[in-house]
């Protein structure tokens, strides 16, 4: 044990004596700090501005004159998703997704103006985030501080004066291995802070923002024992250097882009195009509202007729526009569903795929980890997709019940000049409709989400252990 | 001549190098299937659009075949337009990733809809795609550092240069002739791959020389930053470690700061809010007197002011009037928020001529027209297309000539980017 401190202190002196590796400590702890500070001002920054507009809109959607309740189904609402508690040390996908939604009546729109529609191709080089930093740039600097552990020693030969002094192999690698632990641990705090700053505002944050940590903690012991493992298994000090740097462009830029294409090409995602036609295509079978001799419709209004137990449609005590609105939105809201899911099984096919890849990279593990965690990933994206959907049918529906109930039939159909002002009604029911608020996941299935990836990390610890075993046991033995 | 094949000979002889080539020309040609894979995926998906929109359009019309009147054809039947990929779309994918590469628009207002995404997952396009401009851009210094930190290090290194230095021959001579070998190799990998498939996929001689010059120049810089870091005579792992750090600060985080920087200097207007501008604009028109929108709408569009009154029934004209007011009340918003964007982009492509990983991508997009200009350039052409629509629709509305079916198949079509 005390050999194992020795080389560690040893180990940590002399990286600090070293210029250019302090120079790299020092470097990559002030990126960690840039990267949150940026990354909590742009958050906060999207946070305000999203809930002004929130804001704004609502004002608006309050403000409305007396109208026609099918005017405001048209007139629709905007609905905004603030950023989680955690959203700022990952901004995950964020920036692609868009965080606005419009809503109206008989259409689904998509989320638009995400950041990477208006702005450079700059955004496409990666974001300076903690993530980032920790997820990408870390690996690499541990693997150049740390690829020269033990092969150094080796070139120098006093890899064999130790072993002749009667060190074990073990502590020898240990205290090595501690050492540049004791590095990743110093890239980490800057990061932890700012989590922890996050998670302490937020309920519920704060056992994710433990687990991502303990995720992050685990993710860099894996990279401090395969650049361990690796500096000693290979002769001589320059290639481990360059075997590392080859490992890290293989895990860090090769499999998270490669993985993504197959995803592509195996699991194609139909375009919107070819949705909405085929929407339109489902419609004319379900039945059109406008046709009085459609069989759907027909049968629609003879119930109606029945339940009310009137003959004509002018005797209904609702207004029968209404009822048909609802029943019309009713039919689409359902096609609108059965292909958002279609849509959103095949993403989730495609991401299972990715997560597969985890096997080759641990890049793809802390990265659906972190993300998950921090509520940007594609599963909190398609959250807010669905509750908007929710919401756009209640106040949508709320809207044509007003319309069976608030405007008389025979206004509704006149078409007189004081027609307009009669079906009209007053402008204090739009304080009624309901207000959008996204619920983000709650904290037991976001725990449970970040369980595989944390799996997977394990094992990558496991199989990294082995590899530094195997090390351990050939270390010293000539060749 | 018989020394620089002899250099040829030596160089294929080291493991390490051969093997770092032979990766590099296999993740070439890698990159440059799954590119062409994508862009044909694409190309597929646009060349579906006239089936699709032939049974669409022919169901709106047989849906409606009862009305003579154009403005219900106006508000009930969509138009495809599309933004075919350029030949050499394969190389750099780009925007088209994210950015929608087919939108569906009606005579309505346009600000409602120009500004519609596609499906996409956002965790695949989170990472970017393997295509052959990351494979130049990321990957290619790698394989240059890694052949080039150690050409004269390793001559040290292993007591070679000493004996060297005293036989009577140039050192430079030796050096330069080892370099330039280097990067001949290097440059065929992937410039090799890459004409290949660009000749396949029928793109232009110029821009594939342009490509490969690109190429050419690129690595003439990595290799001069290589060299200029030999003159330090570090060892080989010294040189190695500086070299990737210089590529870790050059190609990922000085971009990553930049970003930053630029969307601080250059503040954009979320486009949401001119959503809601035009929404506000648009639904205004139900609360006031109609007389007060076609006013309006009369001043701007003079040649339809001589049109009938507008009777106490309602009528499309006045409707689709409102529509347009709304796109004209937001169009100085629309116009600043895209104005916001170029100059964004601008301002990358000008950090393009400090930082040669961002002028790579700059240049390539640009030439593979998959960049933000591109993108805007498409948005442009809806533009106009959508002006002809409502043009079309309005000969109709403001003159009350009836529209019949066959007036269907005179709706102007949209024309793709030549």
């Amino acid at each position: 044990m005390s050999v194992l401190v020795s080389v560690m202190g040893n180990e940590l002196r002399a990286l600090l004596r070293q210029r250019t590796a302090l120079a790299g400590i020092v470097l990559m702890a002030l990126l960690s700090i840039t990267a949150t500070v940026v990354s909590l001002h742009h958050m906060q920054a999207a946070a305000e501005q999203r809930a002004r507009q929130q804001a704004a809109a609502q004002a608006d959607f309050d403000a409305q004159p007396d109208r026609h309740p099918h005017r405001v189904v048209h007139y629709g609402h905007f609905v905004y998703r603030l950023p989680a508690a955690l959203a700022a040390f990952d901004p995950g996908v964020d920036p692609f997704t868009g965080s606005s939604m419009f809503l109206e009546g008989h259409r689904q729109n998509t989320a638009n103006f995400g950041d990477v529609m208006q702005s450079s191709i700059l955004t496409r080089f990666g974001q300076l985030t903690p993530a980032f930093v920790l997820q990408v740039l870390a690996p690499l600097v541990l693997a150049f501080l740390g690829h020269g552990l033990v092969a150094q020693e080796r070139e120098r030969g006093t890899l064999r004066q130790l072993l002749l002094q009667g060190a074990s192999r073990r502590s020898i690698l240990g205290g090595k291995l501690a050492a540049l632990l004791v590095v990743a641990a110093v890239f980490l705090l800057p990061a932890f802070i700012g989590l922890a700053w996050l998670a302490v505002g937020a309920a519920g944050a704060l056992p994710v923002a433990l687990m991502v940590m303990g995720g992050y903690a685990l993710y860099l012991a894996v990279c401090c024992l395969l650049v361990t493992a690796v500096s000693a298994l290979l002769p001589r000090r320059r290639d481990a250097l360059l075997a590392l740097i080859g490992g890290w462009a293989l895990m860090a830029l090769l499999v998270p882009r490669i993985a993504p294409d197959l995803a592509y090409a195996l699991f194609p995602l139909p375009d919107r195009l070819h949705n909405e036609v085929g929407i339109a295509r489902d419609l004319r079978a379900l039945g059109d509202s406008h046709d009085p001799a459609d069989p759907h419709f027909a049968q629609f209004r003879q119930q109606v007729l029945e339940r009310y137990g009137v003959q004509r449609i002018e005797d209904l005590p609702v207004n029968y526009k209404g009822l048909l609105a609802v029943e019309g939105e009713r039919l689409t809201s359902s096609l609108f569903n059965r292909y958002a899911q279609h849509s959103a099984a095949i993403q989730g096919q495609q991401n299972r795929l990715v997560a597969g890849f985890a096997a080759l990279s641990p890049v793809l593990a802390i990265r659906q980890l972190s993300m998950a965690a921090a509520a940007t990933d594609l599963q909190a994206h398609l959250a807010f997709l669905d509750q908007a959907e929710r919401h756009r049918y209640r106040i949508v529906q709320q809207l044509n019940q007003m319309q069976a109930d608030d405007v008389s039939y025979a206004d509704d159909t006149a078409k007189d000049a004081g027609a307009d002002q009669r079906k009209r009604v007053d402008s204090a029911h739009w304080q009624q409709i309901p207000r959008f608020a996204f619920q983000p996941l709650d904290t037991r299935s976001v725990l449970r989400a970040l369980l595989s990836p944390l799996l997977i990390l394990a094992g990558w610890l496991l199989a990294a252990l082995l590899l530094l075993g195997m090390a351990s046991r050939r270390l010293g033995v000539a060749r | 001549m018989n020394l620089w094949r002899h250099e040829f000979r030596l160089l294929l002889r080291s493991k390490v190098a051969f093997g770092s080539l032979l990766l590099l020309a296999l993740l070439g040609i890698a990159s440059l299937l799954s590119g062409v894979q994508r862009i044909d995926s694409q190309r597929q998906a646009i060349e579906r659009i006239a089936a699709l929109q032939a049974e669409d359009a022919a169901a709106v019309a047989a849906a409606h075949a009862d009305s003579t009147d154009a403005g219900s054809a106006a508000y009930y039947s969509f138009q495809p337009t599309w933004n075919p990929p350029a030949p050499l779309a394969f190389a750099a994918v780009g925007m088209r990733d994210v950015a929608p590469i087919m939108l569906r628009v009606r005579a309505l207002g346009l600000e409602a809809q120009i500004h519609d995404g596609d499906a996409f997952n956002p965790e695949l396009a989170l990472a970017g795609r393997f295509d052959f401009a990351f494979l130049l851009t990321f990957l290619f210094p790698l394989f240059v550092i890694a052949l080039m930190h150690d050409l004269r290090s390793s001559e040290v290194e292993s007591g070679r240069e000493r004996l060297l230095r005293s036989l009577p021959l140039r050192m430079s001579g030796l050096y330069l002739r080892r370099t330039v070998v280097r990067m001949v190799m290097l440059w065929l990998c992937v410039a090799v791959p890459f004409t290949l498939v660009a000749v396949l996929q029928a793109v232009p001689v110029l821009q594939i020389i342009a490509v490969l010059s690109l190429a050419a120049a690129y690595l003439a810089f990595w290799t001069l930053v290589c060299l200029l870091l030999a003159r330090r005579a570090w060892n080989s792992g010294v040189n190695a470690a500086v070299l990737a750090s210089v590529w870790v600060v050059i190609a990922l985080i000085a971009p990553a700061m930049a970003n930053v920087g630029i969307e601080r200097a250059i503040p954009v207007q979320q486009g949401a809010a001119i959503a809601r501008a035009q929404r506000e604009a648009v639904n205004h028109a139900w609360d006031i007197p109609r007389e007060q929108t076609m006013r309006k709408f009369y001043a701007r569009y003079p040649e339809w002011k001589d049109s009938a009154a507008l009777g106490s029934g309602f009528h499309y004209k006045w409707y689709l009037a409102f529509h347009q007011n709304g796109d004209d009340d937001v169009a100085a918003l629309a116009a600043e928020y895209r104005d916001g964007i170029e100059r964004r982009s601008a301002a990358a492509a000008r950090l393009g001529w400090v930082l040669p990983p961002v002028g790579l991508q700059v240049a390539l997009t640009r030439m593979a027209g998959t960049d933000m200009q591109a993108h805007l350039a498409y948005q442009d052409r809806i533009r106009t297309y959508h002006g002809q629509l409502r043009h079309y629709f309005y000969q109709y509305l403001f003159t009350d000539r009836e529209f019949h079916q066959r007036d269907h198949e005179q709706v102007p079509q949209f024309e793709p980017a030549p």
